[in-house]
This record gives C-alpha cells, structure tokens and sequence, in this order.
C-alpha cells in the first residue's frame, strides 16, 4: 500500500531519522557538532541538497539510463553542493569558515546519494521531495540534538544558529568538559545517544 | 626530509584521519566486524588514494587554479575519484583476479568514502608541493588502515563479551572508538 | 548502440547544465562573497590600522593594475587628519609568507599602522606578529619612502624576541612596496578624491 505523503515526511523524523536509524553520514555528525549553531548550519545545508538532489533525481528518472544513473545522481548532487557553497560563503562567511572542508564534503555523503538510489529514483515527485525534507529534517535535528549537548558540557555555552549571539549557560565557577569538544567525545556522546534512543525504540 | 617524516607521522599518528579528522567513518564502522573485511577495506582505499591524491592535485594545479574555476572543484575531484574507482576496478578484474577477489567489493563503496575526497581536499588546502601532497596521500590512508585494522580486532573481542540490550552493535562500537580516539588524542605531545 | 549513444547524451546534457547553473551562481555570488572575505578575513587588520575612520573601509575601496595582477586599495577617511590608503603586501617570514596590510596617510606618505592578515609563524614566536603591539606600533610615522628596517639592522622597528626573521620579513615586504606604491601615487590620489574626501 502506497504512503502517504505525510508519511513519507514523518518517518524521516523518528523511524529511519539519521544517522540513529539509518546509521549513514556519520562524519559531519560527528566532525561539526562541537556548537549548536555549527550543527543547525550544517544540517540546514545539507537538506537543501537533499530536497533539490531528490527533486530533481526523481523527475528526470525517466529520462536517466540506470547504468549510468550513479554518475548523473553524482553530477546532480555535487552542483548543488556547489551552489551551497558559493551561497553559504556569500551569506555567512564566517559558518563557512567554521565548517571548511565539511561543507564540499556533503558530497560524498551517503544519505543523499543513498536516497537518491533507493527513494527518489523510485517514487513521484512529490513523495521524493518529502522524503527529502523529512530524512533532512530529522538529520537537522539529530545534529543540531548532539551540538546543543556537546556544547553545553564541553564549552558552558549555547550559540543560537544564524546569529552571533551566543548564551552562557553556567556561572563564572563553572570547569567545562572539554572531552566533550574533543573527537573522542563526538563519539562516546554520539554511541551513548544510539543506545538511548534504542531504549526508547523498544 | 626531517619535514617529510614530521608530515608522515602527524598524518598518521597526531591528525589520524578517522579519530581525529573524523572523515571516513561510514566504512569505518561498515568493515569493521571481522578482521579480513577491514584489512581489505584499508588496501583497498589505500590504493585509490594514493592514485586519486596525485591526480586531483595535477588538476588542481594544471587546469582548476590557472582558469579560475577552483568553485568546480568538488564537482570536478568528485568525478574524478568516481571514474577512477571505475576503472581500477575494471582494470584490476582484468589483470589481477587475484587482488580483485580481496578488493573488488569494497571498491565501488570507495567512491562515497569522505577520507578519499578529504584528503585529496586537504592536500590543496594547506597548499601541499608534489612531494608533500605524496606523502600525505599514503600517509593519511596509511592512518585510516591503521585504525581501522586496531579497531576491527576490538571488535571482534567486543562480539563475544556481554554488552547491554540496548548498547549493542554500533552504540558500542562508537563509544569504543570515542577511547581509541582519545588514545590517539595522546600522540599530541608527539609533535 | 542507440543506448550508449543515450548514455552520453544524457550525461553531456546534465553537466553541461550544470557547468550553466554554476557559472550562473558564481558570478551572482561573486560581488558578495569578495566584501564577505575582506569583512572577515582582512578587515579586522583593516579596522584595526584605520580606527577612527569615519567611513566604511570595506566599502570605500579600488582596484588597481601593478603589472599583471591587481591590487585592491582601502580607504579611510578621518574628520581631522587627511585620509589614508589600506593595501596588502608579502614579506618572506620564517615558514612561508606573511600578509601584511599596510596604511598609508597619502599626504606625508608616513605609516599610519600595520597589520598581519595570513601567516604560518611559528606560535608564540613569529605569530605573535599578529598580536604584538609594540612590534606594530614601532612602525608608525616612517616613511614608506625610505627603506625600514629593524633596530638589528640600524632601523626603527623593534623586532620581536625570538622572532627576527619575521620582523626582518615584514620589514622587507613593506620595503618593496614601496616602488609600487609612490609608481601608482597619482592613480591614489585620483581614486581617494573620487570618494569625496
């Protein structure tokens, strides 16, 4: 039975939310999540690639020959990623600056490619393009979800995306957690989220 | 050549790529559940490195940087590395069946591997010479095997322990790698 | 056959209009992202050299032609002083080279300030080019007329401890301008009064 397309965005949000559900892109997860405002900048670019990258996959799906259908998703995704790119650094350098290499590195992402493979080259427009905003949407979250927590123990803050503001949350006494910042808490924080989220699942 | 040495070490060891640099974890944590897979992966993607270091950088210097069009250049080192895994797979089906049975099926994933186009990022951001671009571009893979090869024989320890209900197979193996990460974070003194 | 000569087709067709978009995005980005990089990267040397100014250096500025390549000039605007040109010059540091805004006042030709904007010194020694007050200050009223040197070498410039081929480096790159600066004086003087001041 078909879903609807109210579905087709809602799952993105609990049941395949990446990269718990559908564990995929795990490099910027983990690479730009050390502030709330890296992780929302990061996740917000890489639903705008996903959305156009899955529009665009799936209406021209009749017209792309499968054995060179990776090449064409490549072609598609990366031209957007460029268009990020050159919009990110006209809008908010200083995002850019922050997210560096991570930002062409949308790219090689395997949750777009991986949508574009096994969703939108298979379904409607319109099912692609929720597909897209959900699964983006739920990425968003899930980073901006570590951001926030890294930050507040590794640093004591808390920077509000798109804006210069950032908010203290402790008093002056207060030692942050710098493991936190650090690579290895990336990791153990994001493993321990899994965990959580496996518990709440069941 | 004392630099070149200081470059290979912090490529492998100080800046590792996958516990450091965080690129390439997708396969970091895909291969690494038995020992042959990741010892296959990490051939495999130092292989396709070293080869699509040395031609992303010619590129880069040749045509992207002279004409002004460095803003192609995701599109274009992405292709590149697309057609090049292409074709070390078809040329290694050809003449060497033997390494193609180890490598053949990790080569395709190679292309959505980040630690590939990082690196081959890298060497042009920090504005690398030839030399210094060949060094990190076996030194850097050389890192990724290295950790992922530690790493897959943890987990194979990790299988046969008893590992709560809800922590089991990838929450573990990433708080696992959250303390081999910080081991590494320990090679920071080195340099 | 009719399916490869599909295959190509539609692979030409789809990065050709790539190619198209992208280019289109560029040069509509282009003007944006120039004033972003200097607000962020250099302006802070910029507004640092020109404090007071009474206008927008980032915006105040011009291009000129120094053989091939063109070089972009800042101006400040002050309510008492006469005004003063901003522009970026490279000396050779220790580990590569040093960016270094420089500012003119364009009636005495004296330095108003210097500023480092891209290095790979060495932390805590050539970096601290960057942030050394004294260092930078020790520039202020020479003439970029006269070769500057370091107090090492019988010049002005206190050098950094620790740090001489830095100083040296920076002393040097703004040395060198100097030809070019007095060659394109007139040219200056024209596009300074072009923004009415």
């Amino acid at each position: 039975m078909a879903k609807t397309i109210v579905q087709e965005f809602t799952k993105g949000l609990w049941d395949e939310i990446p990269p718990f559900r559908l564990v995929l892109g795990l490099c910027p997860v983990l690479a730009v999540t050390k502030t709330l405002g890296n992780g929302v900048g990061m996740g917000v670019a890489a639903t705008f690639v996903l959305l156009c990258s899955n529009i665009l996959v799936s209406a021209l799906r009749s017209v792309i020959p499968g054995k060179v259908r990776v090449p064409c998703f490549i072609i598609i995704i990366a031209t957007f990623v460029v268009v990020v790119e050159l919009v990110m650094q006209a809008v908010a350098y200083p995002l850019f600056l922050q997210l560096g290499i991570f930002i062409p590195l949308i790219v090689v992402n395997c949750i777009i490619l991986g949508r574009a493979e096994a969703f939108a080259f298979k379904n409607g427009v319109a099912a692609a393009a929720a597909d897209g905003l959900g699964i983006g949407a739920g990425f968003t979250i899930s980073l901006a979800a570590l951001g926030a927590l890294r930050e507040i123990l590794g640093s004591g803050t808390l920077s509000i995306p798109f804006s210069d503001s950032v908010i203290q949350m402790f008093g002056p006494d207060f030692q942050p957690f710098s493991f936190m910042i650090e690579a290895p808490g990336a990791f153990v924080c994001l493993g321990l989220m899994l965990g959580v989220m496996n518990l709440a699942g069941k | 050549m004392g630099d070149y040495v200081l470059l290979a070490i912090s490529a492998i060891l100080v800046n590792n790529i996958l516990l450091i640099q965080y690129l390439g974890n997708c396969p970091f944590l895909g291969t690494s559940k038995k020992m042959d897979t990741a010892v296959g992966m990490a051939m495999a993607v130092v292989f396709v490195l070293a080869m699509a270091g040395i031609v992303t950088w010619v590129l880069e210097v040749v045509f992207l940087k002279p004409l002004g069009l460095e803003y192609m250049r995701t599109i274009v080192f992405i292709l590149v590395i697309a057609a090049l895994v292409q074709f070390v797979e078809i040329f290694l089906k050809k003449s060497m069946p033997a390494l193609y049975a180890g490598l053949g099926i990790f080569l395709p994933l190679i292309t959505t591997n980040c630690a590939v186009m990082g690196v081959c990022l890298i060497n042009i951001k920090e504005e690398y010479n030839f030399v210094e671009m060949l060094v990190s571009s076996i030194a850097y893979p050389a890192g990724f095997g290295l950790a992922l090869i530690l790493f897959a024989g943890l987990r194979e320890r990790i299988i046969i322990g008893r590992v709560p209900k809800p922590m089991e197979d990838t929450a573990i193996a990433l708080v696992t790698a959250g303390f081999m990460s910080l081991a590494f974070i320990g090679f920071n003194g080195m340099i | 056959m009719r399916d490869i000569i599909r295959m190509i087709v539609v692979l030409a067709v789809l990065a050709a209009c790539s190619g198209g978009l992208l280019a289109a995005v560029k040069s509509g980005t282009a003007a944006k992202i120039e004033v972003q990089q200097l607000t962020f990267v250099k302006g802070p040397a910029i507004q640092e050299i020109l404090k007071g100014c009474t206008n927008n250096p980032i915006e105040d500025r011009f291009k000129l032609k120094v053989g091939d390549e063109e070089k972009t000039f800042f101006v400040g605007k002050f309510d008492n002083t006469p005004p003063a040109v901003v522009y970026e010059t490279f000396g050779k540091g220790f580990a590569g080279d040093v960016g270094i805004m420089v500012g003119v006042n364009i009636e005495t030709d004296k330095l108003i300030g210097i500023g480092i904007t891209t290095h790979s010194e060495t932390p805590g020694l050539g970096a601290r080019a960057k942030t050394d007050r004294g260092f930078k200050e020790s520039f202020q009223g020479l003439s970029i007329k006269d070769a500057i040197k370091v107090n090492k070498d019988g010049g002005n410039v206190d050098s950094i401890s620790g740090a001489t081929v830095t100083s040296r480096g920076v002393c040097t790159g703004i040395t060198g301008s100097s030809d070019m600066y007095q060659e394109l004086k007139p040219k200056i003087m024209e596009n300074v009064k072009a923004f009415g001041s």
